[in-house]
């Protein structure tokens, strides 16, 4: 059976989330929670010396942007319980201190797939991250699935 | 600074791995520092009320982990993109292994395909995934 939802609900943006700019605190921080030791990301003074000149964010920095709304409010429900499926992350431009990031939401994708244990529905968010010059920074695609 | 130049990488390549120690404590930290502080991804009570085994770490700090053994292997490298797939729930206080190798060289923009996966002492992949990385020529 073909999976029957409202067609017109992608590539919509449902929400616009401003942030406040980035700290150079900020980017050492989570770095630091991942254990980076790579000096772009943890040691400014050698960074500046590197190819950006100065500090850069590590690579899944902007995955803790958080937006004001997660989903829009008439999600598709096909299943009784959600998870957290996957994430995807492409990255076109360094997130640097003090840059102010704003994040597009969209549903990008609604897909089934027939497994061994059955039907698993697939809602694709999408956050676009742009930069003060309007500069796209990164796609997330949020692979929730639902079973 | 490590750097591994396109010249000197062959498919099939590994990427050194990193063995890493989990702690509660550091899934605390990042969850604090990625504004996810939650019960799930910070007590093990809160997260047994959730119907999880114990806490555990976000799927995102997995990528940043994986994320990071490409940053450890080669620091002139930048992530393109990475893709992972959390397969199970990861849960701290125990050895974690994070593996990968290159599978794919592009020669026209200086790419490498890597598969990446993080595994438990017991050979489980829990996270998944692959990355397309930009890595420096010689010339």
């Amino acid at each position: 059976m073909a999976l029957e939802f409202d067609r017109s609900m992608l590539g919509k943006v449902f929400d616009e989330t401003p942030f406040p700019p980035v700290t150079k605190e900020e980017i050492l921080e989570f770095a630091a929670a991942l254990g980076e030791t790579n000096p772009l990301y943890t040691n400014e003074a050698a960074a500046i010396k590197g190819p950006y000149g100065g500090l850069i964010a590590p690579p899944t920095f902007v995955t803790k942007l958080r937006a004001q709304k997660f989903t829009p409010e008439h999600l598709p429900r096909f299943g009784k319980v959600g998870f957290d499926g996957g994430r995807d992350l492409e990255i076109y431009a360094p997130v640097r201190p003090g840059d102010e990031l704003t994040m597009l939401s969209t549903i990008h994708d609604i897909y089934e797939k027939t497994g061994r244990t059955g039907s698993m529905y697939f809602i694709v968010i999408r956050n676009e991250v742009k930069n003060q010059k309007g500069e796209k920074v990164a796609v997330i695609d949020h692979r929730i699935m639902q079973r | 600074m490590s750097i591994v130049y396109f010249e000197d990488i062959e498919e099939g390549d590994e990427i050194p791995f990193i063995d890493l120690f989990l702690s509660k404590d550091q899934v605390r930290q990042y969850a604090r520092t990625a504004h996810m502080y939650v019960p799930r991804f910070t007590d093990d009570e809160g997260a047994r009320a959730e119907g999880l085994p114990g806490m555990i770490a976000p799927g995102v700090m997995s990528m940043g982990l994986l994320a990071r053994m490409i940053s450890d292997w080669n620091q002139a490298a930048m992530i393109k993109r990475i893709g992972t797939t959390f397969r199970s729930p990861v849960l701290p206080d125990r050895n974690l292994h994070l593996r990968g190798a290159v599978t794919q060289k592009n020669e026209d923009d200086h790419t490498v395909e890597c598969d990446i996966w993080m595994e438990n002492d017991e050979g489980e992949r829990w996270v998944i995934g692959t990355t397309t990385v930009a890595v420096p020529t010689k010339s």
